[in-house]
């Protein structure tokens, strides 16, 4: 117990000294990786947890920033309000889907996920009047009682929390009853049944899951950018987020904190390369997949067993 | 037998042209042993796999302790009280022993998703004792040595004794098991017997094995039940059955039933 107080004391003392170190624009780029971050947090439970495989993320991330978009835009309701009645909705959007897995699974689970993220960008670019079409439209300013929350300065004060917390929930989340639930599923769907898990309705929870912390993620990505164009929500990104969760570790939330600091930083060393990052991108993707298809998580945690010692575990 | 806690009655599946079951009835009493055997092919795996909702019945009923339940879900059969083990095992293999244990648990104690996500003193408490329930049954299947070693790692003896502590946890009333005694040496088939005559005597459980090693059926069995097939060709107590002629022809071949006669 004094070492989660610990952790907790430090990772405060951490979030409120940052700022005095950082740079405005540092600041912005570690609101872009905790906003990925967040969005890749959803691949973790469905995919790499459940097993599901799913390219329905950048669509909630979509969804997610038009959501208060629209909302804020017709109906005047404050962004902050927006965001979150567009992730209960998405999530509700993502439990639907996850009926899907009664019918389909594995590839073609995968593809029925892909053309619900096509089917969606295809919405966002010809629905012109709502959504502005292929031009995109403007997020809206965060505003909390009075405040305005514009510049990666403020933001940080906002975007740290809400992924901090919603990590911390889903982290619990898998330490439960209902995470191993998720694991065992993944690995024997007739087992999980005979112990009682309700398969379907565990699936759908965790495209539930994703969808709504895509979501939020989508939302907050929308505030850091504050423009929303449609050609940034479509297969192509859907596998984006996917290459940061294989790459940061599939199985871990700490893997999706990782996966998006490499994939926010990388472009800002290689600027010389810019043309050539979708390589850079898939190189890494493939390595990835072939040498260490448990991400740069389970690198750290290998070197912990060898620094460990050898008598953590007997033979088999 | 009107008391009897599963009752299948007159049941047949068919998969395409292949007749697995053929108008098979069979009634288990509570708190008996009972198994089926038969040959390769004969439909035993068949038919706990439609007394646990993963096949449907072409036609026939099953019914536990008076509901009917062919054509339920899995996970809805295993609430009402049915467990069961897979004849190839099927672990989670990536989990600790304690956690594939744990899964069987979970069910009874599940709080909300809330809960889980909030890790409140409500959490902590039903998530002890889970735990403590669960080493418990590992302890009672011999395993109590092997709480933290991943599950696929475990030799294939210990894997499904696992498998039996893993269907406990779900608190069942009655245990189906697969073919438990398969691939097991004679020591470990004698241990396995101990450990469910010990389940029936002290937590009043209803077992109904698979197999068709003898050995194992023969000395736990109250009633066994003879399958080829896909038909039932006898029934009645070990002795019974093992000098019946046809269970003879069986197994063992024509030469064989007419030898025993001589």
């Amino acid at each position: 117990m004094t070492v989660r107080l610990l952790f907790g004391a430090a990772v405060l003392v951490i979030f409120f000294a940052a700022p005095h170190f950082l740079a405005e624009f540092q600041l912005f780029q570690v609101c872009l990786i905790a906003a990925t971050a967040l969005v890749v947090l959803g691949i973790v439970v469905v995919t790499g947890i459940a097993g599901q495989i799913s390219l329905a993320q950048a669509a909630f991330v979509g969804l997610g920033g038009y959501g208060p978009a629209i909302l804020a835009a017709r109906y005047g309701v404050p962004v902050w309000a927006g965001i979150m009645i567009t992730a209960v909705v998405v999530g509700a959007v993502g439990y639907a889907l996850g009926q899907l897995t009664l019918r389909v699974s594995g590839h073609y689970l995968a593809l029925a996920t892909m053309a619900f993220t096509a089917i969606v960008q295809l919405a966002f670019i010809h629905s012109d009047a709502v959504t502005g079409g292929a031009v995109g439209m403007q997020m809206p300013t965060l505003e909390i009682s009075g405040k305005t929350f514009a510049s990666g300065g403020t933001l940080y004060y906002v975007v740290l929390p809400v992924v901090g917390v919603l990590f911390l929930a889903v982290h619990n989340l898998i330490h439960s009853p209902v995470g191993r639930a998720f694991a065992a599923i993944r690995q024997s769907e007739t087992a999980a049944a005979a112990m009682g898990i309700d398969v379907l309705a565990h699936k759908s929870a965790a495209f539930a899951a994703s969808g709504f912390l895509g979501a939020i993620g989508g939302g907050l990505l929308g505030l850091l950018s504050t423009c929303l164009d449609p050609s940034q929500f479509g297969i192509t990104q859907a596998v984006y987020y996917l290459a940061v969760a294989v790459v940061g570790g599939m199985q871990f939330p700490l893997g999706a904190i990782v996966g998006s600091a490499v994939f926010v930083l990388v472009p800002e060393f290689l600027q010389a390369f810019q043309t050539y990052l979708g390589l850079v991108f898939a190189l890494l993707l493939l390595v990835f997949i072939v040498l260490r298809p448990n991400g740069l998580v389970s690198l750290a945690s290998d070197l912990l067993r060898v620094v460990g010692g050898k008598q953590q575990r007997g033979a088999a | 037998m009107t008391s009897a806690l599963l009752t299948i009655q007159n049941l047949t599946v068919r998969f395409g042209g292949l007749v697995a079951l053929d108008d098979v009835s069979l009634d288990i009493a509570p708190r008996s042993i009972q198994a089926v055997i038969g040959p390769n092919g004969a439909g035993k795996s068949t038919l706990i796999n439609v007394a646990t909702g993963i096949y449907g019945a072409t036609s026939g009923r099953v019914g536990f302790d008076g509901a009917r339940i062919d054509g339920r879900a899995p996970h809805a059969i295993s609430r009402l009280g049915i467990a069961r083990t897979f004849q190839n095992t099927e672990l989670f293999g990536e989990m600790s022993a304690l956690e594939n244990v744990m899964i069987g648990a979970d069910r009874h104690m599940c709080g909300s998703y809330l809960s889980s996500a909030m890790h409140g003193p409500a959490y902590w408490r039903t998530e002890q004792a889970i735990r403590a329930e669960a080493r418990r049954l590992l302890e009672l299947v011999g395993l109590g040595n092997d709480t933290d070693v991943e599950a696929a790692a475990l030799p294939f003896g210990k894997q499904r004794r696992l498998e039996i502590a893993r269907a406990l946890a779900t608190r069942p009333r009655l245990l189906l098991l697969d073919e438990p005694a398969a691939g097991l040496r004679s020591a470990e088939i004698d241990e396995l017997n101990s450990i469910l005559l010990d389940l029936r005597a002290n937590l009043g459980l209803t077992i109904l094995v698979i197999d068709h090693v003898m050995a194992l059926v023969m000395a736990i069995s109250d009633h066994i039940t003879v399958l080829n097939f896909g038909r039932k060709i006898a029934e009645g107590s070990p002795q019974e059955v093992r000098s019946s002629p046809e269970v003879i022809k069986a197994y063992l071949g024509e030469k064989a039933a007419h030898a025993s006669h001589s």
